[in-house]
């Protein structure tokens, strides 16, 4: 592994300096060197100085765009999926929460220095990230759950047409106190610390419109590259190489197709540019897993444990090697239960379910069983959900994963187009359509 | 009423003393105020320890329905003025602790006070065993009273106690857990709304010279406030918490919130540190 020496090791690296150290990274050393994995590596430090920051706090995504950031940007390590219920009563309102939404979100992703107040009132930013913000690729991603929309008169007529509240698949265990929400905040960025302060930043300003509801923060573990140095996945608690099969987010004509919302989808005309996002809190019973021989684990998956390469492809495959069900039409390979082969059968038929997955990893202490509580903060991105989501659950039902499984939370929203340019703020479309019926005769 | 020279003195005297030399023109406004407040603090506490001297009289005589007829209006002049019953620490965990400040629950013998007595109530159904606590709850009430009396009003508690009793309500009330026996949260509530509007009542001709908009969004969350707690208002008090639905206690809590991110402002917009 390439290891990360600051220039100035006392001091974060500011100015001129600082673009320095992002030029003298190559990716593959910035992703790999990884904030604070490296912290210990001076040796003479006292246990008290904080880990080293590291040029990827200086990484930048744009807040404009036709499309919300977050969604087909790469994943970064730390991930937050907060629900929230909204106390919004009018069109003025939801503008109203919606503009101060735009101006936190731009300036958080922005970055720079927090504002300061007279010392007799309550700082206006809550520090702790120190006076001056790094962007640390954030990316915050606003999305709207069905609730808010039939709840509401003025704006049920434009529910997405899709939007429903998240029902029970028969493997799910709900838990109330973690589904649904009016209205969820995905946060990404390369140090949860970054999420959480965006997310405080929010809860104190938008008070007044949003109650929380239910958080959830993931993770996403460090690979190394694979021998022919293409980059893997990252692995599930299960220990399992996950998004192997995901669509490639960097072909625009190929997420138009199954993220984007666009004027072939038969959805409002607002909703155009926007997802559908589907969240789930999938517990995993990993003590009972760990105790599972490894051969019955990987024909589960369907996968090799340790180079995620389909089952029976041979030496030297991986994860990205298609697998070939149409020489294994009885499952003697793949076993025709095995979760990726129900998830994706790859047939010409299965393409319409392709989604864009972009999970992360949880671990909340201890279950009341005093068996770990862990599992995925699965977030999927799609411009269909019945085609999407929907219908990959559907065909994964009954499978022996679930065995060491529980789908306990999440929900269904719909994330809102892109904020184009200064003078546009998240949402605003959805507002003129509300209120161009209010003023057309009807 | 002739409390009224005595407090004025004592209060720019502590005001003085917490050298705000900035604040000097505010701190004499503040006399009056908080002299206000004082004598507001006062009712309360005088009538805490009357309505306990009735509740207690119910479980001396074993009066099961009394005592829970009892319980809730006469917790609510306690709640009303939480941030100076708080100033005297001892007594408030004595008075108003809950089970779960507690390691061991409801078995400590530690957990004494209303709440004690709400969980013998409810969840026993009887005044059998509750003579000593009912007996520590007035002895801890009258010397309350005492205290407060002699109290000097720091002014900075004061004006702070508006957001105060808005973060109580926040951070450990708003999920009804304060009064999870009797489920009569919602009297609680009226009480510290009503509690935190009056020390903004009292300062909102000082605050509406330089911040009317402030004023004003803070006197439309509280309408607010005041209005949904109507809607579950009954003859003799007010619904089970369990009748709040999901939509009000949302709009409670952000409310709730947003009247203590407001309120917190209270003492720097006066001036005082």
């Amino acid at each position: 592994m390439t290891t990360f020496k600051p220039s100035r090791p006392k001091h974060h690296p500011r100015g001129a300096s600082r673009r320095q150290v992002l030029v003298g990274f190559g990716t593959g050393a910035v992703a790999l060197a990884g904030g604070r994995a490296l912290a210990g590596s001076e040796g003479d430090e006292q246990v008290a100085v904080a880990p080293k920051g590291n040029a990827d706090q200086l990484q930048r995504q744009s807040f404009y765009g036709i499309h919300q950031a977050g969604i087909t940007t790469a994943r970064p390590a730390a991930g937050l999926v907060t629900a929230f219920d909204l106390i919004v009563q009018s069109p003025d309102d939801l503008e109203t929460m919606l503009r101060l939404l735009t101006e936190r979100i731009s300036f958080l992703m922005h970055g720079g220095e927090t504002p300061t107040a007279d010392p007799k009132l309550p700082p206006p930013d809550s520090g702790i990230l120190g006076p001056v913000i790094e962007p640390d690729n954030l990316t915050i991603t606003v999305s709207f759950g069905a609730s808010l929309f039939e709840g509401r008169p003025w704006l049920a007529p434009l529910k997405p047409r899709q939007l429903v509240r998240m029902t029970q698949f028969p493997n799910d265990a709900l838990d109330r106190d973690i589904c649904h929400g009016d209205l969820a905040i995905q946060f990404n960025a390369n140090l949860q610390d970054t999420n959480i302060h965006a997310l405080r930043d929010i809860v104190k300003n938008l008070s007044q419109f949003m109650v929380l509801r239910w958080s959830q923060e993931g993770s996403v573990p460090v690979a190394a590259p694979m021998e022919d140095g293409r980059e893997p996945t990252a692995r599930n608690f299960l220990g399992f190489h996950d998004g192997s099969a995901n669509p490639n987010s960097t072909d625009t004509a190929l997420m138009n197709e199954i993220v984007w919302v666009g004027p072939h989808n038969d959805e409002p005309e607002w909703a155009h540019g926007g997802t559908y996002q589907a969240v789930r809190i999938i517990r995993n019973f990993v003590e009972r897993w760990d105790r599972t021989p490894l051969r019955e684990q990987e024909e589960i998956f369907g996968r090799a444990k340790a180079t995620g390469a389909p089952l029976g492809a041979g030496p030297g495959a991986t994860e990205y090697d298609t697998p070939d069900y149409a020489s294994d039409p009885d499952g003697a390979i793949t076993p025709l239960d095995a979760h990726i082969r129900l998830a994706n059968p790859r047939t010409r038929a299965s393409e319409e379910n392709l989604i864009l997955r972009r999970a992360f990893n949880y671990s909340n202490g201890v279950a009341s069983s005093g068996q770990l509580d862990q599992g995925l903060l699965f977030i999927a991105y799609q411009a269909d959900l019945e085609k999407g989501f929907i219908a990959v659950q559907n065909r994964l039902n009954g499978e022996p994963l679930e065995e060491y499984i529980k789908p306990v939370g999440g929900g269904y929203f719909y994330a809102l187009p892109g904020v184009r340019d200064p003078g546009d703020y998240l949402g605003r479309s959805l507002v003129e359509a509300v209120r161009r019926r209010a003023t057309s005769p009807s | 009423m002739r409390l009224i020279p005595v407090v004025a003195a004592s209060v720019v005297a502590s005001t003085a003393a917490y050298g705000l030399a900035l604040a000097a023109d505010v701190t004499l406004e503040l006399v009056e105020p908080i002299t206000e407040y004082k004598i507001y603090v006062a009712e309360n506490t005088e009538e805490l320890v009357k309505d306990t001297e009735e509740f207690v009289a119910a479980i001396k005589a074993g009066d099961v329905e009394k005592a829970k007829s009892l319980f809730a209006p006469t917790r609510t002049s306690y709640e009303a003025v939480e941030p100076i019953a708080e100033l005297f620490s001892d007594l408030d965990v004595s008075i108003d602790a809950r089970a779960d400040d507690y390691e061991q629950g409801e078995k400590d013998p530690k957990f004494t006070g209303f709440h004690r007595i709400e969980y013998v109530l409810w969840e026993q159904n009887t005044t059998d065993g509750l003579g000593e606590y009912a007996d520590q709850l007035q002895a801890d009430v009258t010397d309350l009273n005492d205290r407060i009396n002699s109290l000097t009003f720091p002014p900075e508690v004061v004006v702070g106690g508006a957001a105060a009793l808005m973060e109580e309500v926040a951070a450990t009330k708003i999920s009804g857990e304060e009064d999870r026996y009797s489920r009569t949260d919602l009297w609680d509530f009226q009480a510290n709304f009503d509690g935190s509007e009056k020390i903004f009542e009292l300062l909102k001709p000082i605050v509406s010279e330089q911040d009317p908009d402030f004023v004003a969004k803070v006197q439309a969350n509280f309408d607010q406030v005041d209005e949904t707690l109507a809607k579950y208002k009954t003859d003799h008090g007010f619904e089970s918490y369990e009748k709040l639905t999901d939509s009000d206690r949302a709009l409670l809590a952000s409310r709730v919130n947003t009247l203590a991110e407001d309120l917190s402002t209270l003492r720097g917009k006066l001036g005082l540190d």
